[in-house]
């Protein structure tokens, strides 16, 4: 099936109004959770799995991919209105669309960020419709080790690229790691790690880890150090819309905030972050208007809100073709896939062709109905940061009851729960990265299934995991990701020695 | 002053160790696959425990610890140990009660205990507001077909 008969079968799919009721609850849900602090994305979606069992894939996952992109748009309002970015891609944003609405020009900052994610959301998803089909065909010779090879490459660059220490980047996916092996061994029914517990033996449930980590953690962390920034929200009127000249800085912004986020979105331990960070120092550097950097200028929102709602486009491309995640959020998509014992690779764009197509086509539809819900109703949208926050964080924690209880209504995930959330504390105090933990949970097995099959095909010889030059490369680049920046750091290091000045006690 | 926290290296290493021991107890390699089941353990046992130690050498360099950013965090990132006792003891409570008391007066439990550790001062009000949350979530999430439990598990409701 090419690409076009496939969108529009997708469309046919997208198009159903029961289809489009799913779309529209996941851009609302989306749209509210990105404004609200506390609650994410990957965490949203976790919390609605127990749903998925009893309503079917398709709908499942035209919601989930509302969420996905709703929260990128929910981000930018609270961002530009009330500087307080709902998500870590928003930061940017925050910088410039603040300032813009502090003079009033609050609509056009609004404006120029919406039609710019618009932009962007829908040439990244033209890119998902043209580019993932050839990638899953391409995935049909990867052998094993080159799967092996990939996921290898995908741990290190996440614990390498994620937080401020590679060490804890490290110490936080092998956490996942070992999370991973917990339960009966596939190839030989041995346990692993079950410590003789029988809820154990099925594994550790992604969901109760992730929101344990996320949702507990951010709980504890907040409660312990809260201190509530009344939001002052800057009025919308008076500001006048998009003019002439707006339209004229903000449209190549657009475009080459897609033009990083896309690609930098589709690579392991990609995000959000890198290209909109990236985008805004080029526009910086491009812009006509320097001196109005750092006091609203409209490029500043333009090219990283574009960014960033490539970058989530980006992302799909691997999970869907390779089954990859790279963020946190793919995965849960990836585990919500599992759910419905989908495996997301070359084969569901035969087996499921109905779903993703379905999907990638009502991310089109989303994105258009995102414009609509964000456009008009910013204003109303910021209204729900005014939710008293004993109730909101006392909802996110029930929230997060119903997820992990209604999983398997199992004592021990409620135990784990704790211990995970105390943990998930620690790091945000500590500063470890979270994302490896995940990543290292659910790509772990796989990993390890890849790892056995190339070795039983090559016959315990280790060289069969580079003998493809796929593999050799992707080994290559794993390796240098790691050497290369310990060797610089050693290099460092070794020129300071000399100083012991510089040692003096803290 | 920079804080030396060694129990995270040392968490890390005791971890690690568990891992090993318990890889240590089943077969490294097999005739088949050639990884054993107690392979990739014994891999992962061990890197832990040298990513612990590496961890205590940076700490021991004066390596520092910058907490995490957040929403609704004042800005002198100053800890109260009651608020975060509270919500800890809010995170705890439904292992204690989930069994028996069942969801909704356990939901309620923790939703009134987390809002008095965000310094909610309503407790009336707070506990009418967590039952009847709670109450929705149930009835609600049990339509989509969740299975949250009886009402009240203890008197067999």
């Amino acid at each position: 099936m090419d690409s076009v008969t496939g969108l529009m079968n997708g469309f046919a799919v997208a198009l159903q109004p029961q289809n489009l009721m799913w779309a529209f609850v996941g851009t609302f849900l989306g749209t509210a959770i990105g404004v609200l602090p506390g609650i994410g994305p990957a965490l949203t979606i976790a919390l609605l799995l127990p749903v998925t069992v009893y309503i079917e894939p398709t709908a499942a996952f035209i919601m989930f991919a509302g969420i996905f992109y709703g929260a990128m748009y929910g981000g930018s309002t609270t961002s530009i209105l009330l500087n307080t970015p709902g998500e870590s891609g928003a930061m940017m944003t925050a910088l410039e669309g603040n300032k813009m609405a502090r003079q009033g020009r609050g609509a056009a900052a609004l404006c120029t960020a919406a039609i710019g994610s618009f932009v962007a959301g829908t040439i990244g998803t033209l890119g998902i419709t043209f580019l993932a089909p050839p990638i899953a065909e391409l995935a049909f010779i990867f052998k094993p080790q080159d799967y092996f090879a990939l996921m290898l490459l995908a741990f290190l660059s996440v614990s390498v690229v994620m937080g401020t220490s590679k060490v804890r980047g490290f110490i936080a996916l092998f956490l996942g790691l070992s999370l991973g092996l917990v339960g009966i061994d596939k190839q030989t029914g041995l346990q692993r790690l079950t410590f003789g517990v029988p809820d154990l033996m099925d594994g550790v449930e992604m969901t109760v880890v992730l929101v344990s980590l996320f949702a507990i953690g951010e709980t504890l962390y907040v409660a312990s150090r809260f201190g509530l920034h009344k939001p002052n929200l800057n009025p919308l009127a008076g500001g006048i819309w998009m003019t002439k000249e707006d339209w004229k800085r903000s449209w190549k912004p657009w475009l080459r905030g897609t033009a990083f986020g896309f690609p930098i979105g589709a690579l392991p331990a990609g995000g959000a972050e890198i290209p909109t960070f990236l985008s805004y120092t080029v526009e910086r550097k491009l812009t006509r208007h320097p001196e109005e950097f750092g006091h609203g200028a409209i490029e500043g929102v333009a090219g990283p809100e574009a960014a960033n709602n490539a970058a989530a486009a980006g992302v799909l491309v691997p999970l869907l073709t390779l089954g990859l995640p790279t963020s946190a959020t793919a995965a849960i998509l990836l585990a919500a896939f599992q759910n419905y014992g989908l495996q997301p690779g070359p084969m569901l764009f035969i087996n499921s062709g109905d779903l993703v197509w379905g999907l990638i086509a009502s991310l089109y539809v989303g994105n258009l109905m995102l414009l609509v819900l964000n456009l008009p109703l910013a204003g109303l949208w910021v209204r729900l940061l005014f939710i008293p926050r004993p109730y909101l964080y006392a909802g996110i924690l029930i929230f997060s009851l119903v997820g992990i209880w209604g999983v398997s209504n199992s004592w021990v995930d409620l135990v784990m729960m704790f211990g995970v959330g105390l943990l998930g504390y620690m790091m945000r105090v500590y500063d470890f990265p979270i994302a490896p933990v995940l990543i290292g949970l659910i790509l772990g097995p796989m990993a390890e299934i890849q790892l056995r099959r190339a070795l039983s095909i090559g016959q315990g010889d280790p060289t069969i995991l580079v003998s493809t030059p796929l593999s050799a490369v992707l080994m290559t680049v794993s390796v240098l990701i790691v050497l290369v920046p310990a060797a610089l750091h050693w290099r460092r290091t070794r020129k300071i020695a000399p100083l012991p000045e510089d040692r003096s006690p803290v | 002053m920079t804080e030396r926290p060694y129990w995270i290296a040392a968490g890390t290493v005791a971890w690690g160790a568990i891992v090993l021991w318990k890889a240590a107890e089943l077969p490294q390699f097999d005739q088949y696959a050639y990884v054993g089941p107690g392979l990739m353990p014994s891999v992962v046992g061990a890197a832990l425990v040298f990513l612990g130690l590496l961890l205590a050498l940076q700490i021991r360099m004066g390596v520092r610890f910058e907490e995490q950013g957040a929403e609704d965090v004042n800005d002198g990132h100053d800890v109260s140990y009651r608020m975060l006792g509270l919500a800890a003891l809010a995170c705890a409570l439904p292992v204690l009660t989930m069994p028996k008391l069942g969801f909704v007066i356990t939901c309620t439990g923790c939703f009134v205990l987390v809002a008095a550790a965000f310094k909610s001062r309503r407790w009336p009000l707070d506990i009418l507001i967590g039952l009847a949350f709670s109450l929705l979530c149930w009835w609600l999430f049990r339509k989509l077909g969740v299975q949250l439990g009886g009402l009240l598990p203890a008197m067999g409701v």
